[in-house]
């Protein structure tokens, strides 16, 4: 994979959680610049600020939604339970890319923000995490 | 039901992550690497590109500490940090 080096996108970074999960996450930066076809790592941080292990699970989306199809993680913290202590804090790292196929694509060519999303929900067993979009 | 995504486009669904999570690093091992690699993006205006080494430092330390599979840096985007290297060494000998 060779970086399409003269497509500066900008990714930012939003961070959210659930009303019912007492949790302090937050990205530790506003924003990155990449360009298709080079790998990237950017970090969230999540603390558990009340006083019992809570377990967390997330969930992302892209914006713009057509430019999600392009965005490639290849690990990161969401989709698995993540346990937290009491008052607990830990840095959550996103390692990604954006596919290359994203510089021939002709309706991505006035796309140079991205908007990545974390949604951490309180995980109770035998809950399926509910995915946003069209169901299958 | 006809909409924007009925034309044969790729459509977005969140997908989980290729290898799957990252381990928390609940000690904080990699903590260092991380402010490294941080404190480089304050200084190069956030551009991924300038501080690709640091990264690469952080995923080594993870891996080192069983806090990621080992893979191959080459196999994750850093093999022309890696041929650089090599490079540089050989051209030392």
């Amino acid at each position: 994979m060779e970086p399409v080096k003269d497509r500066i996108i900008k990714v930012t970074f939003n961070a959210d959680v659930h009303a019912s999960l007492h949790w302090n996450f937050r990205p530790q930066q506003t924003e990155i610049y990449v360009v298709p076809g080079e790998t990237a790592l950017a970090f969230y941080k999540a603390k558990n600020s009340t006083d019992k292990p809570v377990i967390g699970i997330s969930t992302y989306n892209v914006v713009p939604f057509e430019a999600g199809q392009y965005f490639n993680k290849i690990q990161c913290f969401c989709f698995e339970e993540q346990r937290l202590n009491p008052q607990e804090e830990v840095d959550m790292p996103v390692f990604f890319f954006i596919d290359p196929e994203f510089a021939e694509d002709p309706r991505m060519a006035k796309v140079d923000l991205i908007t990545l999303s974390y949604t951490f929900f309180e995980a109770k067993g035998g809950h399926k995490l509910p995915l946003p979009g069209y169901q299958k | 039901m006809s909409t924007a995504m009925t034309f044969g486009t790729k459509s977005f669904t969140p997908r989980p992550p290729d290898k799957g999570a990252f381990p928390l690093d609940h000690f904080g091992e990699c903590k260092g690497f991380k402010e490294k690699f941080m404190k480089c993006l304050r200084e190069n205006s956030f551009e991924n590109a300038l501080c690709r080494q640091e990264s690469k430092e952080y995923l080594e330390c993870r891996m080192e500490r069983q806090l990621m599979a080992k893979e191959p840096l080459e196999k994750l985007g850093f093999k022309d940090l890696i041929d650089e290297k090599s490079e540089a060494e050989h051209n030392k000998l």
